[in-house]
């Protein structure tokens, strides 16, 4: 009995690439959360690297809500921020991974999510967008909806925690600033002092030693006149406030006292007022118990806010290097989720960011190195791409795992660890173990680290280990005209056509790239002759066959209106109503952007095909 | 006495046996549970005919459906300051942005024989599944409120059943948008046929066409001397697999398989170069694959015959499976066409989303809306409705809610808790039997609430509970009469378009009543706003309350110039002025204010409203305009914003004629001084402790001003 138990182990523990089968990932939902958290945080303690992988409820439907290849940074975040925002997170896995010489043993949890309003706060997600072939598609892979829904982990951010204590009315040790106004305004020296004055007397007939032997009768009518309570069996005395900026003055006022009074803030439930509550301590040790006694309350009663976000501040805590197979897509999911709802930034996303999680890897991106005409963009295809063109065998292991027989969902996660050893051994950046040799591998491996932009910008390297004939052109989005108002279904040759010859900017070297069936991009080769474009599109003296194109309905726009769509989310389903919407409420947004910005964008023949597709 | 004795004990036996057999027959599936038929798409061909023969026998039809959510924000759902315009636009949102993912259908048929009625109750698993690849997929995107998802789960909706099995459909509108497409695309295939010969760059396409112009050459030659097509199958055995002879319309052919694409198109190219007389052409087999075949033709004409036949044939199969995709809304069509009475409850979002769904996109107006839902489903009835409006019903429901689980354990407890008393109120319970499968119960377990086969039944029986004690008699086949009873029809079309503020629309005149029919209990405590003494201000301060903004207005326009003050989210608040004049005062003053922003405006008691410089202001109209938005921001500030609200006061018209009602803020097309003094002025007689402003009383020394602050701030303080 032993031996086959035994057995049973090897050999699944055993299991290489050949087995892929026989895999096991542990499936964590609600009910056994809390003993999957521990297992992780040993895991994640003892592994190298922390691989991701999240499935949405669905994936932006429209072609241009897609990121494409003409999108800089800035306008792909705005797509990934919209998509992030429309769809939910289920299914979340987390894989620390061990790397050891041709070897990778990992510990995949896959975690079911659901948003479900465990405090009635209307939070973390009020509402969130199904695609039904994304659903019907999970269905298929096995993914068991019913388990998830009913006993999927919910979470809240940092910032929906913080929230939700003010709204449970969850008390929070209150901590005095700082002064915080010089001048305080009459109102505000008024109730300063009546505070003041109110617990000084409160304070004083406790201290009042003549009043300790007074009869129960006398004392509750002193409790009743001086609104003394008790906080289990200390006194206390509460302050009625009616703003933040009295919270603030009544914290103001009891840290004068705060050799043994010790504030605590008690948020207004619902529609009632806040109030500040002051506990007298009765001697130095007593308050730093009952400050101790408060915090540990406090933390007790948060615990159960947090939800599934304490793995992600595991994760994060743990600062290991995560590896994600589409970062930017991931993260903005992850973003809100951990920390606050999205900046509209993109700069102040990555800055935030960072703080949190200081070393990202996109084997995404790794993987353009290596094939950068972006053809395997989806893992297996990736995983055999290498192992038909690289000699870099590597065995992965997966650590075994009981009571989840037969389900294997959520593998993806250790493909993508399996995928990113591989491509760390090809590109020579061996990721042996943190300790060994650690600067020349941090050299190696730095430079992919926290790239979060949809193409890597070219790169002297790229030249050098490019396997095959590099035609990427490059141009920059000043050189970009977008197009609409064209007749529907219009193929990019024929508009090609129509354009060729209509006007001597269009008599040189140009480009048209279909966006979606509405709208297209024109690529012109030389630079200058976008702004000839966009400035006689816009000018009265038009003529000849541009003249009637324009008369049809043809209208241009420069790359920086591109831009401020994605920024103000103008995600209409067609590109080309996204520009007219823009344009008719032209004057009611202004630029407060710099848009002399010089983006690179990458743009290759090649890649213009496949990656309509993606 | 001993020969009794068997016979009894025979027919014990027998009476046993047989109640054994009703009992396990008539609980087929699982015996503890009610029973309902559940369909899916895999039943759903044979569960539909069946349903058509219930349908068409039926009295009436009772309806109810389980959606993914309610309502796409906060601030969208039902408020008593909702008009009924705006209530029928958020119906609207609600419809169009939620998935239907259950559909309860029960028939309900007197049995004169047996006096009772015969139910027969479906559960149809719905699923917005897109089963056409050329259908536009943002069609298929849905919202999931996540508190109705919860909800669902709770009642242990079984999700992937509905995901994976669940019935897709097509509305007629989207129906007719793809067969229109197929028209166009068939037509543009026939317009543009010109070919490009793909140039043969690799060795290996030279070889492949060589190959196959040879192959073909050599079948092409042995049609032509010997038409006897086994022997030449026989002598081709090298590529067997991928080439295959067979009939196709009476023509030889050859059946292509096992190539790829590209080489597809090689041989395409083959044909058209080499080959005058056969042809490359791609049929559908059993509207599943396409398979491409290379056809023999005697003559032009006979391809030209040939290039029609397979066109039609094509045609035909993508319009069969444009009406496969149909689906669940044969269901609809049938209740449409059988023209039976419809039985909901509280049931106006439902037959929203039926006309959504089923039917096409829903009109801008309530009224618009209610006539065309009309033509399509001429009789329904909401029982609630029907136990709020009589007053025979609301003896019986004795003032117990009327939610439907609630009125249907009081209405009906026979049924409800398997009561079989014989005292006088069971007299009056009509007897309703349950048939599924051909097999008839008239006793089981309580179903699960919240099931959409469950909720139709339950509304069923309440329905003819409630007609029975109206005195309204069941007749065979009485489904006509039933709808044009006299006592029934004052009810027929008439739903709640919202229950809080008790507006009930008729369907079939359109008109919207805050009153019920005959009813004499009627709370009417909100039918008497008046809409235009209503504005609405967002982007405040946070932590303002909709009492200081009370408290903050008051002072300004007098202590009773607000009547209530009603907060819609917490960002948003709707003031409602005594009188509507106050409206366009209110408006002008914060426009005033915001424009001079100096010193004297900030003391100003509105200032606290005003200050950060977000406030914004307008009448009841703006928000019917945001509600329309097919934007749902989750904070209505949010919203306002993103439905391009840049303005921050919205003046009404007769303030400034010739414009159109909004100004930006910073356009003083009013005359500064007459609109400041006049309003200021008013400030003045109105706010008691207002520190007064109008520039001509600049006398007022700071020191004057600073304790009248005082005073009021104090007086805050002693009130809280």
């Amino acid at each position: 009995m032993a031996g086959t138990a035994s057995g049973l182990f090897l050999r699944r523990f055993c299991t290489n690439t050949s087995g892929a089968r026989k895999w096991s990932v542990a499936q964590v939902f609600r009910s056994n959360f809390a003993d999957s958290l521990e297992r992780l945080r040993a895991d994640v303690s003892g592994s190298d690297f922390v691989a991701v992988s999240l499935r949405r409820t669905g994936s932006p439907s429209a072609p241009w809500h897609r990121i494409s290849c003409f999108d800089t940074l800035e306008t792909a975040y705005s797509k990934a921020r919209h998509a992030a925002e429309k769809f939910q997170v289920l299914q979340f896995a987390v894989c620390p991974f061990e790397v050891g010489a041709s070897k990778v043993v990992a510990h995949p949890y896959n975690f079911h999510l659901f948003p479900r309003d465990e405090l009635d706060i209307k939070r973390p997600s009020y509402s969130f967008v199904c695609q039904s072939s994304h659903l019907a598609s999970m269905v298929d892979e096995g993914f068991d909806f019913n388990a998830c829904i009913y006993d999927g982990i919910s979470y809240l951010s940092r910032e929906q925690e913080r929230l939700a204590k003010v709204w449970k009315g969850i008390a929070v040790h209150g901590k005095h600033l700082e002064k915080s106004s010089p001048s305080p305004s009459v109102a505000d020296a008024v109730f300063l002092e009546r505070t003041r004055s109110r617990i000084k007397q409160w304070k004083n007939a406790f201290e009042d030693s003549s009043t300790r032997n007074d009869e129960p009768l006398v004392r509750s009518m002193r409790k009743l006149i001086l609104g003394s309570e008790e906080y289990g069996s200390r006194p206390s005395t509460t302050i009625d406030v009616c703003s933040q900026r009295q919270v603030q003055l009544a914290l103001e006022v009891l840290a004068e006292f705060s050799e043994d009074l010790v504030p605590l803030v008690i948020p207004a439930k619902g529609a009632g007022a806040w109030v500040v509550r002051a506990i007298l301590t009765s001697s130095k040790e007593d308050k730093i118990l009952l400050e101790q006694e408060l915090q540990n309350l406090e933390h007790e009663q948060t615990k159960a806010f947090q939800g599934f976000r304490e793995v992600i501040e595991l994760i994060s805590g743990a600062q290991k290097p995560i590896v994600s197979h589409n970062s930017l897509n991931d993260f903005t999911s992850i973003y809100p989720m951990f920390l606050a709802p999205l900046p509209s930034n993109v700069d102040e996303f990555l800055r935030s960011l960072c703080l949190v999680f200081p070393q990202v890897y996109d084997v995404n991106h790794m993987m353009k190195e290596i094939a950068p005409l972006g053809k395997t963009t989806n893992i297996p295809t990736a995983l055999s791409f290498l192992n038909n063109r690289f000699f870099a065998p590597i065995d992965v292991e997966v650590s075994p795992v009981t009571g989840s027989e037969g389900k294997i969902h959520g593998l993806n996660v250790v493909r993508i660890s399996h995928l990113f050893v591989k491509l760390c051994s090809i590109l020579r950046s061996a990721p042996e173990s943190s300790q060994s040799d650690s600067s020349h591998q941090a050299g190696t491996l730095e430079r992919f680290a926290n790239i979060f932009r949809p193409w890597p910008s070219a790169d002297p390297l790229d030249e050098s280990i490019s396997i095959w004939r590099n035609d990427t052109r490059r141009v920059n989005c000043k050189d970009v005209v977008f197009l609409w108002g064209f007749r529907k279904g219009l193929s990019t040759k024929m508009l090609k056509s129509q354009l060729q010859g209509s006007h001597r900017v269009f008599s040189e070297n140009f480009d048209v790239r279909l966006v979606d069936k509405s709208c297209a991009i024109v690529i012109f080769w030389q630079p200058g002759l976008s702004d000839t474009l966009l400035s006689i599109m816009n000018s009265s003296d038009v003529s000849g066959p541009l003249w009637d194109l324009v008369s049809e309905g043809l209208k241009a726009a420069g790359y920086e209106t591109y831009t401020k769509l994605c920024r103000l989310g103008l995600f209409e389903a067609d590109l080309a109503d996204a520009f007219d919407h823009n344009f008719a409420n032209h004057d009611d947004y202004s630029l407060d952007h710099s848009t002399g910005k010089n983006y690179e964008i990458h743009s290759s023949s090649e890649s213009m095909i496949y990656l309509e597709d993606l | 006495m001993n020969r009794r004795c068997p016979v009894r004990a025979l027919s014990r036996a027998l009476s046993r046996a047989l109640t054994t057999t009703t009992a396990t027959a008539s609980q087929a599936p699982t015996p503890s549970t009610f029973p309902l038929k559940n369909v899916t798409g895999s039943n759903f061909e044979p569960a539909l005919e069946s349903l058509r023969e219930h349908v068409r026998a039926a009295d009436y039809v009772a309806v109810d459906l389980e959606m993914t959510g309610v309502t796409s924000a906060p601030w969208r759902e039902s408020f008593e300051f909702d008009r009924y315009d705006v209530r029928y636009l958020k119906v609207k949102d609600s419809a169009e942005k939620f998935a239907v993912v259950q559909f309860g259908v029960c028939p309900f048929r007197w049995d004169p024989q047996e006096l009772c009625f015969v139910a027969h109750p479906h559960n149809f698993y719905i699923f917005p599944r897109q089963e056409l690849s050329f259908d536009d997929p943002a069609a298929y995107e849905f919202l999931c409120q996540t508190a109705s998802v919860d909800f669902l789960a709770k009642y242990q909706f079984d999700f992937n059943m509905c995901i994976r099995e669940g019935i897709s459909y097509l509305s007629r509108e989207q129906e007719n948008e793809l067969l229109r497409h197929l028209e166009e695309s068939s037509c543009s295939q026939n317009k543009h046929k010109e070919f490009r010969d793909v140039p043969l760059i690799s060795i290996a396409d030279v070889l492949f066409s060589e190959r196959i112009k040879n192959r073909m050459k050599e079948w092409h030659d042995e049609l032509l001397h010997d038409r006897n097509c086994e022997q030449f199958n026989e002598s081709s055995n090298d590529s067997k697999q991928q080439l295959q002879t067979i009939f196709y319309r009476t023509r030889p052919a050859l059946a292509l398989s096992g190539f790829t694409a590209h080489q597809l198109r090689l041989i395409q190219q083959v044909t058209r170069n080499h080959f005058e007389d056969i042809v490359y052409v791609c049929v559908n087999v059993q509207n599943t694959c396409v398979q491409p075949l290379l056809v023999y033709t005697d003559c032009n004409t006979d391809k030209d015959l040939l290039m029609k036949e397979v066109e039609d044939e094509n045609r035909r199969g993508e319009e069969l499976k444009i009406h496969s995709a149909v689906g669940f809304r044969h269901v609809i069509d049938l209740l449409s066409s059988e023209q039976k009475l419809i039985v909901g409850h509280n049931c106006f979002l439902d037959v929203a989303h039926i006309y959504r769904k089923f039917f096409g996109q829903l009109p801008f107006t309530a009224e618009e809306f209610v006539s065309s839902a009309n033509k399509h489903l001429p009789y329904i009835i909401d029982t609630k409705v029907l136990l709020n409006s009589s007053d025979i019903l609301k003896y019986w429901m004795r003032r117990s809610k009327t939610s439907l689980s609630s009125s249907f354990a009081r209405l009906c407890p026979q049924i409800a808790l398997g009561y079989t008393s014989t005292d006088l109120a069971s007299k009056a319970c009509v007897k309703v039997e349950v048939q599924v499968d051909d097999v008839r119960a008239s006793s089981w377990n309580a179903g699960a609430k919240h099931e959409a086969g469950y909720d139709a039944f339950m509304t069923g029986c309440v329905f003819a509970q409630a007609c029975s004690h109206l005195g309204i008699k069941f007749h065979p086949h009485s489904s006509e009469i039933l709808a044009h009873d006299e006592i029934l029809e004052k009810y027929v079309n008439r739903l709640f378009l919202s229950w809080n503020n008790q507006n009930i629309i008729d369907l079939s005149t359109g008109s919207v009543t805050g009153n019920s029919v005959g009813s004499t209990y009627f709370n009417n405590r909100y039918s008497k706003i008046s809409f235009e003494n209503i504005i609405l201000i967002w982007g405040f301060p946070p932590k303002l309350r909709a009492r200081e903004i009370k408290e903050c207005i008051s002072k300004v326009f007098g202590p009773t110039s607000v009547t209530s003050v009603y907060s819609l989210d917490k960002t948003t608040v709707f003031v409602q002025f005594k009188e509507a004049g106050l409206v366009s005062d209110f408006l002008g003053l914060k426009e005033t204010l915001e424009r001079n922003d100096d010193p004297i405006s900030i003391l100003n008691p509105l200032w606290k409203l005003l200050d950060g410089g977000n406030t914004c202001a307008a009448d009841y109209e703006t928000y019917k305009e945001i509600c329309s938005s097919p934007v749902s921001k989750v904070y209505f500030s949010d919203q306002a914003w993103a439905v391009g609200i840049k303005w921050k006061t919205k003046l009404l018209k007769s303030d400034v004629p010739g414009e159109e009602g909004i100004q930006k803020q910073g356009d003083a097309n009013l005359s500064p001084d007459n609109a400041g003094d006049s309003v200021l002025g008013k400030t003045n007689m109105k706010g008691k402790k207002s520190a007064s402003d109008d520039i001509d009383r600049r006398s007022f020394s700071c020191g004057e001003i600073l304790d009248s602050l005082c005073a009021h701030e104090a007086e805050r303080v002693r009130t809280y």
